[in-house]
């Protein structure tokens, strides 16, 4: 049987090792934490700014669409998705959906939502969650927003205010109030997360309450915008609370710990563990073996002594910047931490003084790839014949402007896993 | 407008500044203190913490050794909520001559600055990150103070004496009659309204800003040269005494441990504008460098960031105009009735933060000499409000607090430990702060996440709280993040640069903070020392709940 090590547990890193295992192929995955699935909003980006808003994202990373030629003009690097390509993109976002079911994730990744943030921005976006479908912004449209005093990642007066204040993306305006309730999630606990809040939201009871308290604040024909905290482990949750309050109710996504994100990790995780994926959690990537032109297996750092996981063919997902895998020193020397890998970076300098100005060049650091996903080296060919890249470690992109990160993961997870799996069979 | 009277202007809300109207107000007088930013806002913020023992200018500056020596005592227990006490040591690293500290050591003691040579293996037991290899160490008095903590300290003693603080007070003209200053015509620039001060004196202590404060009331050529220093925060407490080379000043020789981070010092160049000081990642480089040479491995912690002063230097004939590293530390005090014949003026500059107290005294004095009174200076016997006697300032204190109100309140930043009530307090006394006035004030923001947690919290609480509309609680965030970054960029590399993508990932990931609907601008705020735009006064605005 033929063994694939991946290595990271971000979406990029669970998508591949899922789709590889439901190949065939024995699965051993390496982590050294938490992915991050729970860090995001847990909703699907394709594209959301090319920089305009984009309101087909399919469509503006196709061959001829707004992203790909102009990002690679603008910065020397060529953008992930011309070597994933548009269709690769909707098979990993479709497979991704189909897995996770509509209870999950609903959407087109040809149409973005327009979602509110907890900023009171309004955010494209392709895919979400059911709970946040509703709030897709429509020009009319009566919201209450909803706050807890305990929560202090929300708060529902800025998000409400700065709402009120926004003109929609096709024109038109929402009119928008804040409602703040002062509901423990824990008693005699004053901070309580959004986890926290998730987990109270899991019980019956608990939406009793919220509904409760909620109910007489609100005012005819209004939809309610609640922090993403309906429950962790009830996917149905929000959808009771919906029901208790006789109106639409929408989750805004927060910052870490993300709930919307975790509800996604855990999903996916389950699943592998259905596939008999062997999930190495908590342990590092140190070091690999090699023979030829190929890696033969993976050295983790395990507890007691490192081990070697022997592998035919290695999926390379740990992330970027954020994650540590891709690092800069005091002299700005770029490096990536496990294979020493060739990093392709914007021309010019990484770094400037002007926050609200042009982009930070850096955040496009990454490997370049071929369309198989093999990572490349300077001379454009393959540094490792069976060791291909995918999600945040792809350079060219600046997917924190942009709104790519799952796109680029997915499009790239789908792209890596599949060539394995054809070169393995 | 509003008219307001009083005996003595103070310009310059600094420490010199704060230091002079609590002078003041402890000896009758009535007095007025305006700046046209915040308290602290330039030199007196802008400095590596340290409380001078006098040890550093032993050798090249001896009268300003003694008075460090003097009032590090005095400052020590009158701002015991601002001072920690951390004790400083004078290392001597390979490559140094060890016969320098002989001079040191003679010298100390003709200055009347306390020092005991120790030796190295016990200065390697304090302080074990030391480079291992120094041949000598001498102990000093050197002491950590928080800039803002002992500026608002003096203020708000000046206060309880019955004196007015107005930060955000800009000075358009200073009104002379008859060879005699009879007034300041100032704009309160939160909300924008002209404030017509009429007084018998005033007193210039706008630090880099002096001259052109002179200018104003027509004196012409105090020359004050901006001696600009960068300084980089490290995160952690790398050491927790006050490290120094056993040598002449030069750049990178201190670190000084701050609250939670250690700070590392100074360069020292010529600028041209005090309200100009940009800093160059090759500066940032070159700091940590020289820090390399006292606690090997500083290249590879954390920086977490950096900032630049200036010191506002008289200029002194004696070296030449740019190398300011060499000019004198000393005080001046100018009486403008007899340099200028102009009566009810005086500047004082110079000097440092560590001999604010005596620097006020000074200028007090030749006031109270021009107009003929007789009332001793009484700053010495008193501690500030907030500050017990003996009750020094620990970095474990925030610990304390915490942990007696955690299940009372929430933690608004999890780096620094400040509280929502903290913060909501702060608005009610000042409902027109900015986030980067809570900064300055209950170091919001200043650990190792840089605000990326914490900021949007803060501008939310703003909003929740009705301190601010949902535009200008906005603004204010997009104000606060701007500045952060600014002395972000040039020392981010290693885990800083990874903490700053996630923050990126959070604010503009997650919360496409960019696409917020546009803001104006933050009534007041202005940007000194960001080298990147004009300084600009805004109009106030009107403050509107949401809809």
């Amino acid at each position: 049987m033929s063994t694939v090590v991946v290595i990271g547990a971000g979406l990029a890193g669970l998508a591949s090792a899922s789709r590889l295992a439901e190949a065939g192929i024995d699965v051993t995955l390496v982590t050294k934490g938490l992915g991050g699935l729970q860090l995001s909003q847990g909703t699907i980006d394709i594209l959301g700014y090319s920089p305009q808003r984009v309101t087909n994202p399919l469509a503006a990373i196709a061959p001829g669409g707004p992203l790909v030629p102009d990002s690679t003009a603008a910065t020397g690097l060529i953008h992930p998705y011309a070597m994933i390509g548009a269709e690769r993109v909707k098979a990993g976002v479709e497979y991704l959906a189909e897995l996770l079911g509509e209870s999950m994730l609903v959407g087109d990744p040809t149409r973005n939502f327009q979602l509110p943030t907890a900023l009171g921005g309004v955010r494209p976006t392709a895919l979400a969650a059911p709970s946040m479908a509703a709030g897709d912004v429509k020009a009319g449209d009566k919201w209450v927003i909803a706050g807890l005093r305990r929560l202090k990642d929300f708060h529902a007066r800025l998000v409400a205010g700065n709402l009120a204040r926004t003109t929609l993306p096709d024109g038109g305006s929402l009119q928008v109030r804040a409602v703040s309730l002062d509901l423990p999630a824990v008693k005699g606990e004053v901070d309580s997360n959004a986890v926290i809040y998730a987990r109270a939201c899991d019980d019956q009871g608990f939406r009793v309450r919220l509904a409760g308290e909620l109910k007489p604040l609100l005012k005819r024909g209004e939809k309610v915008g609640l922090p993403a905290m309906l429950g962790l482990r009830d996917p149905l949750a929000w959808h009771d609370l919906s029901q208790k309050l006789g109106t639409q109710v929408f989750e805004i996504p927060l910052g870490p710990p993300s709930v919307p994100g975790l509800r996604l990790n855990d999903a996916l995780l389950a699943h592998l563990r259905r596939l008999g994926v062997r999930l190495v959690n908590g342990n590092r990537a140190i070091g690999y073996r090699a023979e030829g032109d190929a890696v033969t297996g993976i050295e983790v750092a395990t507890a007691g002594a490192p081990r070697v996981y022997r592998c035919d063919a290695v999926v390379y997902a740990p992330g970027g910047l954020e994650s540590g895998a891709i690092a800069m020193d005091a002299d700005g020397e770029l490096s990536e931490a496990l294979f020493g890998l060739p990093l392709a970076r914007p021309d010019g300098e990484l770094l400037h003084g002007r926050f609200w100005g042009a982009e930070q060049p850096v955040f496009r650091v990454g490997v370049a790839v071929d369309s198989s996903m093999r990572v490349l080296g300077p001379d454009s060919a393959p540094v490792w014949a069976n060791l291909r890249a995918a999600g945040g470690l792809l350079g060219g992109a600046n997917r924190i402007a942009e709104k790519s990160g799952e796109g680029i993961a997915l499009g790239s997870a789908v792209a890596a896993a599949d060539a394995i799996i054809e070169e393995l069979s | 407008m509003r008219k307001i009277h009083a005996d003595v202007v103070v310009i310059g809300g600094g420490s010199t500044g704060a230091g002079v109207v609590r002078d003041l107000a402890m000896r009758g007088y009535s007095a007025v203190l305006v700046d046209r930013a915040d308290l602290a806002q330039g030199t007196s913020g802008r400095f590596h913490g340290l409380l001078h023992s006098g040890g550093r200018y032993v050798v090249s500056d001896p009268v300003s050794a003694t008075e460090c020596a003097q009032e590090n005592a005095i400052v020590t227990a009158i701002h015991a909520d601002a001072v920690e006490r951390t004790g400083g040591l004078f290392v001597c690293p390979p490559g140094d001559d060890p016969a320098f500290g002989d001079t040191f050591l003679d010298d100390a003691e003709r200055a009347k600055v306390p020092c005991q040579e120790i030796a190295v293996a016990e200065a390697l037991r304090r302080e074990p990150r030391l480079n291992r290899r120094i041949s000598r160490a001498i102990e000093v008095e050197d002491g950590a103070v928080d800039g803002w903590t002992l500026v608002w300290g003096a203020a708000r003693s000046a206060m309880q004496h019955g004196a007015t603080i107005l930060p955000y007070h800009h000075v358009d003209a200073i009104e002379v009659s008859n060879g005699q200053v009879v007034g300041a015509r100032c704009t309160a620039l939160k909300p924008g309204e002209r404030v017509d001060i009429d007084c018998g004196f005033a007193i210039n202590a706008a630090g880099p800003w002096a001259g052109r404060i002179a200018e104003l009331a027509g004196c012409h050529g105090v020359e004050v040269v901006s001696g600009r220093g960068v300084m980089v925060a490290m995160a952690h407490r790398l050491v927790n005494t006050v490290v120094n080379r056993l040598a002449y000043p030069a750049d990178g020789d201190i670190l000084v441990p701050v609250h939670t981070v250690c700070v590392i010092g100074t360069t020292d160049t010529l600028a041209d504008d005090p309200d100009r000081l940009p800093i160059t990642p090759a500066e940032v480089r070159q700091l940590l460098d020289s820090g390399e040479t006292l606690v090997p491995g500083l290249r590879q912690a954390r920086a977490l960031h950096a900032w630049s002063g200036a010191r506002p230097l008289v200029k002194d004939s004696r070296v030449a105009g740019d190398d300011t590293r060499h000019m004198s530390r000393e005080m001046s005090v100018i009486d403008h009735a007899q340099r200028d014949g102009l009566s009810g003026f005086v500047t004082v500059v110079g000097g440092k933060l560590t001999t604010y107290r005596l620097m006020a005294k000074k200028a007090v004095d030749v006031m109270c000499a021009q107009l003929g009174h007789n009332r001793p200076c009484l700053t010495d016997q008193e501690a500030v409000p907030g500050a017990r006697q003996g009750h020094n300032y620990q970095v474990t204190q925030r610990l304390a607090e915490r942990e007696h109100d955690r299940l009372q309140d929430q933690i608004v930043c999890e780096c620094e430990l400040a509280s929502r009530g903290q913060l909501t307090r702060l608005w009610a006394d000042n409902p027109l702060a900015t986030l980067d006035d809570a900064r300055r004030q209950l170091r919001l923001g200043m650990g190792p996440c840089q605000g990326g947690f914490c900021a949007a919290r803060a501008a939310g609480i703003a909003c929740q709280t009705k301190v601010a509309d949902a535009e200008r609680a906005t603004a204010m965030l997009r104000l606060f993040l701007k500045n952060r970054w600014i002395g972000s960029w040039p020392v981010l590399h290693g885990e800083q640069l990874r903490q700053m993508a996630l923050d990126a990932w959070i604010l503009q990931g997650a919360h496409d903070i960019e696409h917020v609907a546009p803001t104006g601008e933050v009534p007041g705020e202005l940007r000194p020392c960001d080298g990147s735009e004009d300084v600009f006064d805004a109009d106030g605005k009107a403050e509107e709940v949401a809809k």
